[in-house]
């Protein structure tokens, strides 16, 4: 039987509507809007566009911040389930790898909740079920009720062997940042290995994989300096990157600030982070040096979707955008509850 | 070489020939355009239709926007008639 292949077709189809998407996404002037706004305002203002569905649906039930909070929860899980739907061949296998990221945010947020005594309904609030592990098997690791019961029951998942590692240290410790570093390094390594096992647009996806990782520890070294706590980098670096577990150790060690910033630089070579941390005063703080290396990553990748306009990068792209939309509106309604300054809330979003 | 081939030919059969050569070029200028348009075609197609799915005021625009490659074809065709006429 002769097997026709729909060539560049499906790539076309789906990168354009990720474009699509990404246009439809809250522009800047209005996150100016919605900072002069209250939670009912907010909530009327994002009904009217693509959260609709989610706040008619839990309008009854919920009202206020949870209102907010879950509709926006559901409308990213929702978003991240139909782009796996419409996504082809080997970019949908590359799209679900990278949603892995929210099984272990998932699973750390029921760990961290169940710990501190949450109650069940606050922490499905903030689950956002677009990985492999779905609502449905969420909800029965939100029944259990002992840690112990709910690494039990995620036997079988490919995060089991290093939460089944660490559980019993993270319990004692009563932290789980421990187990939280294991599985992002797994995770990393997982992707490392399928963007480089052969498939067609694998080169695109290490783009986005190196640089993810890359930001990752830039970001980790400006924490661990801020934090100034001794920490043995070979459990927080993430390898694959740019930075070896020595360089990590070495930039983190030096103490002055100007000079670990010249260090860093001689270290990388993408232009919008050398401009970044060439403006770099030591008057930052550590959020407005996290949103800025954030806003590098998402012109970086926005850059490689334009260079790459059928590979991984639009989906991945438009990925990101729409997460830090939640992100935003999230610490905007957050922020607007605790009756926090507006230019306050303002230095937390990423617009 | 050429005279001598074409020894014992009728200008009968010449012009046969050259009539066969003429439907030859028409049919490589439709047939090639056609191949082209239809290419260009795939991947604004395909963008039009992920842009409707998406947007469906687009549709009418992005209906015009697939069938410019129509022109492509439409040169092979009248050179093409060109040809025959």
């Amino acid at each position: 039987m002769v097997k026709f292949s729909a060539g560049p077709v499906p790539y076309v189809y789906v990168c354009t509507r990720m474009r699509v998407r990404k246009s439809k996404l809250i522009p800047r002037e209005d996150y100016l809007r919605l900072l002069n706004m209250s939670i009912p305002e907010i909530t009327r203002f994002i009904e009217e566009t693509q959260y609709k569905k989610e706040i008619d649906e839990l309008a009854s039930s919920f009202h206020g911040i949870d209102l907010l909070e879950l509709a926006l929860s559901w409308n990213l899980a929702k978003e991240y389930q139909s782009i796996q739907d419409i996504t082809p061949g080997v970019l949908k296998r590359f799209t679900q790898s990278y949603l892995r990221k929210w099984d272990i945010q998932n699973v750390l947020t029921i760990f961290r909740g169940k710990a501190q005594g949450m109650k069940t309904g606050k922490i499905r609030e903030i689950l956002v079920p677009g990985g492999e592990l779905d609502k449905v098997f969420l909800d029965r690791l939100l029944k259990e009720d002992s840690l112990e019961k709910i690494v039990e029951a995620l036997k079988g998942q490919s995060i089991y062997p290093v939460i089944a590692a660490g559980i019993t240290t993270a319990i004692e410790e009563e932290s789980f940042a421990k187990i939280e570093n294991a599985l992002y390094r797994q995770f990393y390594e997982n992707l490392l290995s399928e963007a480089t096992s052969g498939f067609k647009g694998g080169k695109q996806f290490l783009e986005y994989i190196l640089l993810d990782i890359d930001m990752i520890n830039i970001r980790n070294m400006f924490r661990l300096r801020a934090d100034k706590l001794p920490e043995d980098a070979s459990t927080i670096v993430i390898p694959g990157g740019r930075f070896s577990i020595q360089d990590f150790q070495d930039l983190i060690s030096i103490e002055d600030e100007k000079s670990f910033i010249d260090a860093l630089k001689s270290k990388v070579t993408l232009k919008p982070l050398l401009v970044l941390l060439d403006a770099m005063s030591g008057e930052r703080s550590l959020r407005e040096i996290e949103i800025d290396l954030i806003k590098v990553q998402l012109a970086q990748m926005e850059s490689f979707s334009k260079m790459k306009p059928f590979s991984i990068h639009p989906i991945l792209t438009y990925l990101e955008k729409k997460k830090y939309e939640i992100f935003n509106l999230r610490a905007i309604a957050r922020g607007k509850e605790v009756h926090l300054p507006t230019d306050r809330i303002r230095g937390y979003l990423v617009i | 070489m050429v005279g001598e081939e074409l020894v014992g030919l009728t200008p009968e059969m010449i012009e046969a020939s050259q009539a066969g050569m003429k439907a030859i070029g028409a049919a490589i200028a439709v047939g090639s355009t056609g191949l082209a348009s239809a290419a260009a075609e795939m991947a604004i197609g395909s963008a039009a239709v992920g842009a409707t799915a998406e947007n469906k005021d687009v549709f009418g625009l992005v209906l015009l926007l697939t069938v410019i490659p129509e022109t492509i074809v439409i040169f092979g065709l009248v050179v093409a008639l060109l040809l025959i006429f």
